[in-house]
């Protein structure tokens, strides 16, 4: 062992504040990957001990025994047992409890220190427990189990360096054993002998009436918690609107100031076309987004560390159980308006399979923030501005809350099919444990945020990028002759033409053809792909930007046509990445493949509709 | 049959501690009775029926455990036989 870096992996129940820990420990030092084969992520850091020695740091999926319920528990017990690919055995763990809910986490540290790997036991939240009347002793508790036990608090960083220095002196003083492999012990016995060790170490145990109990009389209330749970959907989505709006323009602004710079520093050449309507415009388009995207992820990440999501989880049990679905779907779902990638991946909390694979399959009819660009490019363009008759609600803010409802009503319908014919199964159980009221650490949602922005932009610099520059190309060349329109001449345009014969029924014209096929790439290119058709017709003249794409757009398309384009968006079909992780997620191609037939069967029909309909009532 | 479904988990009163006589392990799955276990809900332990349901269903049932708030479905809390705690 000596010259490499030991590394520690963090264990522990769900809500002991293992992530909390994990955050003190490594500061930003910290990195999120997948383990190999499996979409679980894996959180690793930096961190060293007090004399400078690094050590690694892992911080595994909280479980409540070696014996996994789901995906993600399932990789805990495989790298604490050395069976994890790619993934060598930690030299130390450090088992992290609840220390308000020793009874309970005890069981779970008893199974780890079977394991004989050298352990440090963090007893964590000890000030939370001490508002709730209880006083711990510690070291009567080491002497029980044999191992350190350090309190800490991990939010206010207090008790790091003695814990540690515990893990250091651990491994040191490790006699190198037989390594354990975990007996099939009785798991009753084992919670038995559990409660009878909390109970030694807890000195006083008074009981103080829980304000927090009170809370939850209201929040879990059934008429006045809907109401609570729907106002707060209601603030987060006008949020995401209204408080995007100055950063997106800011952005946007500056894409502009950039593509003006270039065009009038370079010469009129290939390479500058490229970089300005290719590059600029169209990850541009989409790079204004990460304001909206962050607030939305805020949101999340507030009422996930506060432990609200779990009451929201809770109220919408009962609706989601009509369709064949759990509250522990509501999670995944609520993340998908964000982004259905990181939806799906939050499924593997989800322990029934088929539960599991209906919500996967409807994750992607979730309104998810790559629609918003088309959604509000389409609504600015052609829904007045108006009031609904004289009342403060704007016809705008309507149709958009209308096609979120759309893709919500829809996910019901398909989910209670589904459940009934290809993913047939008994009623999925909804088994959580309700964390207790937190308050959000400045340090966890920063870190959160900065994650998701960084995975964003990384993907606008990858995939969004490069089908841009690769759409650009096929709409640059060949090159048209004189008189005639470049955007129609070109491959993409001759291809587009070819589609728009299929989707010429449901009233789509010629630049949504265009726009559908690098669509499939990411959802919001259907307006980097319009942005970049426009930029090409127009020129250098950058007033013919974003800002005029929806008046260019006005002149060309009927309402009707534009209709059917949003309807067809509420269902649009997948991006690449939402298949490759659905892929990832199902092993294999199967579901994946289903999930697009029948996605873009549904936006055809529900287009065709909307299309047949508006033009029934004059509007084609 | 009826005499005992009045001691059911699922029909107990909200608010008030109960303790847990038995718990038909055969009503569940393997990994749900485990699962109970994981929450500490076993024979003889105490517990404290809190919130059930929203306005769209009598599901799910959230309940104390000790220190410990869980949510059950109640399917499960059916199979649970409760008697007075005191």
């Amino acid at each position: 062992m000596t010259g490499a870096i030991p590394s520690i992996a963090l264990v522990g129940n769900p809500n002991a504040g293992k992530s909390s820990l994990f955050n003190a420990l490594t500061g930003a030092r910290q990195k999120i990957a997948n383990y190999p084969g499996v979409t679980v992520e894996r959180k690793a850091g930096h961190a060293s001990f007090a004399d400078g020695r690094p050590i690694s740091l892992i911080d595994l999926p909280g479980t409540y025994s070696l014996t996994p319920a789901s995906l993600d528990e399932a990789v805990t017990r495989d790298v604490v047992l050395g069976r994890q690919d790619g993934e060598k055995r930690p030299d130390a763990l450090i088992v992290v409890l609840d220390a308000a809910n020793l009874d309970n986490h005890l069981s779970f540290a008893l199974e780890l220190l079977a394991l004989n790997l050298p352990t440090v036991v963090a007893l964590n939240m000890v000030d939370l427990a001490t508002r709730d009347g209880l006083t711990l002793d510690a070291e009567r508790l080491s002497k029980e189990l044999g191992v350190p036990v350090i309190p800490t608090v991990a939010v206010r960083k207090r008790g790091m360096a003695e814990l540690l220095a515990a893990v250091d002196g651990a491994i040191r003083s490790h006699a190198a054993g037989e390594v354990a492999v975990p007996a099939k012990a009785n798991d009753a016995s084992l919670h038995q002998r559990a409660r009878t060790l909390a109970r030694a170490a807890i000195l006083s145990e008074t009981p103080v009436r829980r304000w927090t109990q009170r809370v939850d009389n209201v929040v879990l209330h059934p008429v006045a918690g809907m109401i609570i749970l729907l106002a707060l959907m209601f603030v987060m989505f006008q949020a995401v609107y209204a408080a995007a709006e100055a950063p997106a323009d800011f952005l946007e602004g500056g894409i502009g100031v950039v593509q003006q710079w270039v065009v009038a520093t370079f010469p009129d050449n290939f390479l500058r076309g490229l970089v300005v309507e290719g590059l600029l415009a169209g990850v541009g388009a989409v790079v204004v987004f990460l304001p909206q995207i962050l607030i939305l992820f805020l949101f999340i990440l507030l009422l996930e560390a506060s432990g609200y999501m779990t009451r929201a989880a809770f109220l919408m049990d009962g609706l989601m159980g009509k369709v064949g679905l759990s509250g522990r779907g509501f999670i995944p779902l609520l993340s998908s308006f964000a982004c259905a990638v990181p939806g799906i991946m939050a499924t593997r909390a989800i322990p029934d399979e088929k539960d599991r694979l209906t919500t996967i399959l409807i994750a992607p009819l979730m309104t998810c923030s790559a629609r918003l660009p088309v959604y509000a490019l389409i609504i600015a363009a052609f829904i007045p501005n108006t009031n609904v008759g004289g009342s403060p609600v704007g016809l705008q803010g309507l149709v958009l809350f209308g096609l979120y409802l759309s893709g919500i009503v829809g996910a019901l319908v398909v989910a209670y099919v589904l459940r009934r014919t290809v993913a047939k199964g008994t009623g999925a159980g909804f088994m959580m444990e309700m964390p207790r009221y937190q308050m959000p650490q400045l340090r966890d949602i920063a870190l959160g945020l900065w994650q998701r922005a960084w995975i964003f932009l990384r993907r606008a610099g990858t995939i969004i990028a490069m089908t841009t520059v690769v759409l650009w190309l096929l709409l640059t060349f060949p090159q048209a002759p004189e008189g005639e329109s470049q955007v129609e001449y070109s491959v993409a345009g001759r291809i587009a033409s070819g589609l728009e014969v299929v989707v010429k029924p449901i009233g789509f014209n010629h630049d949504i053809a265009l726009a559908l096929i690098p669509a499939m790439a990411a959802r919001e290119v259907a307006v980097s792909a319009m942005a970049t058709a426009n930029a090409i017709d127009a020129g250098d003249d950058e007033e013919a930007m974003a800002q005029s794409l929806g008046e260019r757009l006005q002149g060309k398309w009927s309402l009707a046509t534009a209709l059917a384009f949003l309807a067809w968006f509420v269902f649009a079909p997948q991006c690449i990445s939402t298949i490759a992780i659905t892929r990832r997620e199902t092993n294999g191609w199967k579901w994946p493949m289903f999930m697009v037939g029948y996605l873009f069967l549904l936006a055809y029909a529900a287009a065709g509709i909307t299309y047949w309909t508006a033009v029934a009532f004059g509007l084609g | 049959m009826t005499a005992l479904l009045e001691n059911v988990l699922d029909r107990a009163p909200l608010g008030v501690m109960v303790r847990i006589a038995r718990i038909d392990w055969t009503a569940m799955s393997e990994d749900e009775g485990r699962r109970l276990r994981e929450f500490g809900l076993m024979e003889g332990c105490e517990v404290t029926p809190l919130h059930r349901g929203s306005i769209f269903s009598r599901d799910p049932l959230a309940l104390t455990v000790g220190r410990m708030k869980v949510i059950i479905r109640a399917r499960q809390a059916a199979a649970i036989t409760v008697e007075s705690a005191a």
